[in-house]
């Protein structure tokens, strides 16, 4: 069930009906969400929705048991059995064919002839992603940042919750736990969220969709084909439509959680304004982003250990920030990349500064790391690395051949979806605070032209949201 | 007992900010709001309804949702109120065919 879809809409009329009726009853409200969410899960496959409760069952008894000990060997043990299981069920689900795969690849070479049968496991959707949840907790209850939850309901909520079960954004226990501990005295902030419900409706539905049928998929499925002018423009409207794509899904996932009630972290921030690699991933996928630097480089020392540890541990973080998105070495290559580029620059920090400060050298800086971002996503997107080495060659060939896939619309879209990271800091909070002043029935009003609208407009047929696989 | 954030715990920036919530609604006029802009749709876009309920199966309830479903699109039609919705799509594709040059067509 996806959001951008009539099914969905007609799911949330449901949980906002049920929501109204049981607004003074916390405890079933919460009981209700969870409800909803298995029966939101349980679309896609009702069979993960026995995986996603047996993860949450190695969450909460973990939590209560690390809660129970005093012990510091006792409670690193039980740190460790926790972490080790999560792993074990994203690593059987998500990379054991991979890595059978890689396995039958290497004793190839090595001349060996037999060769190891695939298990063949369907990927549960969201995954990568509740697995995280439950690591975080874990790790936050034995590091005392959050406090032992003892009710498996608000455990069942965190881990389930519909918004952001299947592609985020990565939501903190000691974050979201503490607001199932007593029901929001704050009204429903619904022209926020009507906001970036229609902003994610048209990056998702128009913006990203059209530049994948019309422009990314043909080229990067057969990028020999195109000249230098078409294969450039559809690295920009790759970048431009994974940006609509997951940040879309992420603006929506926390609008309807605020509509529950709820508060989720912000996940994205113009990235593509960024004038160095750090600042990208300081705005880039934020809650993924964070995860990654507070669960596994600091613990590897981060920057503390002098100039070689810091380079080697952003190379690691990067490199299983690369894995995690997909079974598969282009991710790797993704990660070295970034691992890379973020290692080089802190190298060179002392000769470039932190940022850079006169015009010139922010349009500079803005362009290198835009390029760099964008050279990493041909990667992430090619089919293996024999498209991407195709692609990257092309760039530099068949410039006076005509464009085929990149026609005005396109090249509009891409525009459209650049320009939309230099809008001013603070344009969002503006528009809701004047949506504020309109009645919530002429909000129903404005919110059904603009979805009737941009049903128009989009193509028929929603394709799923690419972290979805993730 | 209420559980709380620790000193330690890192802080997050909540995604919509504070002076934004301070105005808002409650949940029964959240599910107005919904009603009405599940059925804006259904007045202007009634179109793509009929296709939704491919998927339903085929029971004899679904044949008579869809029934009603066709017949309300055709008195959607009658009234003009879908014609917006197809002058919005129409417009659409006659941006999505546009070429940089008459060689590509």
């Amino acid at each position: 069930m996806l959001f951008p879809t009539l099914d969905f809409l007609l799911f949330f009329l449901v949980v906002a009906g049920a929501l109204a009726l049981l607004d003074r009853n916390f405890a079933a409200k919460k009981a209700m969400l969870v409800a909803a969410s298995y029966f939101f899960y349980a679309q896609w496959d009702w069979r993960f929705c026995f995986l996603l409760a047996a993860s949450t069952a190695i969450s909460f008894t973990a939590g209560v048991l690390i809660g129970g000990n005093r012990d510091p060997r006792v409670r690193r043990l039980i740190l460790t059995i926790g972490v080790t299981l999560h792993l074990l069920i994203l690593g059987i689900f998500k990379y054991l064919d991979f890595l059978i795969l890689s396995a039958n690849q290497l004793a190839h070479l090595l001349g060996l002839q037999h060769e190891l049968p695939f298990i063949e496991i369907l990927l549960p959707v969201g995954i990568s992603f509740f697995t995280f949840h439950g690591i975080s907790y874990i790790t936050d209850v034995y590091r005392g940042d959050v406090a032992v939850c003892r009710a498996p309901l608000d455990m069942a909520l965190y881990m389930s919750f519909f918004p952001q079960l299947v592609a985020g954004p990565i939501v903190r226990a000691a974050y979201f736990l503490p607001q199932l501990a007593r029901p929001s005295s704050e009204p429903i902030p619904v022209a926020a969220a009507l906001l970036l419900i229609l902003g994610g409706m048209v990056k998702k539905v128009i913006i990203a969709n059209y530049l994948a049928t019309g422009l990314v998929d043909p080229v990067f499925a057969a990028p020999e084909t195109y000249g230098g002018p078409d294969l450039l423009l559809a690295t920009y409207g790759y970048a431009v439509q994974i940006y609509c794509d997951f940040s879309a899904y992420t603006d929506i996932a926390i609008a309807l959680a605020a509509l529950c009630g709820f508060r989720f972290p912000r996940n994205f921030n113009q990235p593509y304004r960024a004038q160095r690699l750090r600042e990208f991933w300081q705005r880039w996928h934020i809650s993924l982003s964070t995860w990654l630097r507070d669960y596994l480089y600091k613990p590897l020392g981060g920057n503390r250990n002098g100039r070689f540890n810091t380079y080697r541990n952003l190379m690691i973080t990067m490199l299983l920030g690369g894995i995690w998105h997909g079974a598969a070495w282009k991710f790797v290559m993704w990660g070295a990349l970034h691992g890379g580029g973020l290692a080089f620059e802190r190298m060179a920090e002392p000769v470039i500064g932190r940022r850079p400060t006169s015009l010139q050298g922010k349009v500079v800086s803005w362009l290198i790391v835009f390029h760099f971002v964008c050279l990493a996503w041909i990667f992430f997107r090619a089919e293996d690395f024999t498209v991407a080495g195709v692609f990257i060659a092309g760039l530099g060939s068949g410039w006076s051949e005509p464009i085929q896939q990149a026609q005005p619309a396109m090249v509009a879209l891409i525009v459209i979806g650049i320009a939309g990271q230099f809008l001013p800091p603070g344009s969002y909070e503006r528009a809701g605070l004047l949506l504020q002043r309109v009645p919530y029935w002429g909000l129903g009003v404005a919110a059904g032209l603009a979805l009737a609208a941009i049903n128009a407009l989009g193509p028929e047929g929603i394709a799923p949201f690419i972290y979805f696989r993730f | 007992m209420a559980l709380t954030r620790s000193e330690r715990a890192p802080l997050v920036t909540d995604a919509i900010p504070p002076h934004l919530r301070r105005r808002g609604i409650t949940q029964r006029q959240l599910f107005m709001a919904c009603a009405i802009a599940a059925a804006m749709p259904a007045l202007l876009a009634s179109h793509d309804t009929p296709a939704w309920t491919e998927h339903l199966g085929d029971s004899r309830f679904v044949h008579r949702l869809r029934d009603t479903i066709a017949a309300w699109d055709e008195e959607m039609e009658r009234s003009g109120l879908s014609r917006p919705h197809e002058m919005l799509r129409e417009a659409m594709a006659r941006l999505l065919n546009l070429q940089w040059s008459d060689e590509n067509r």
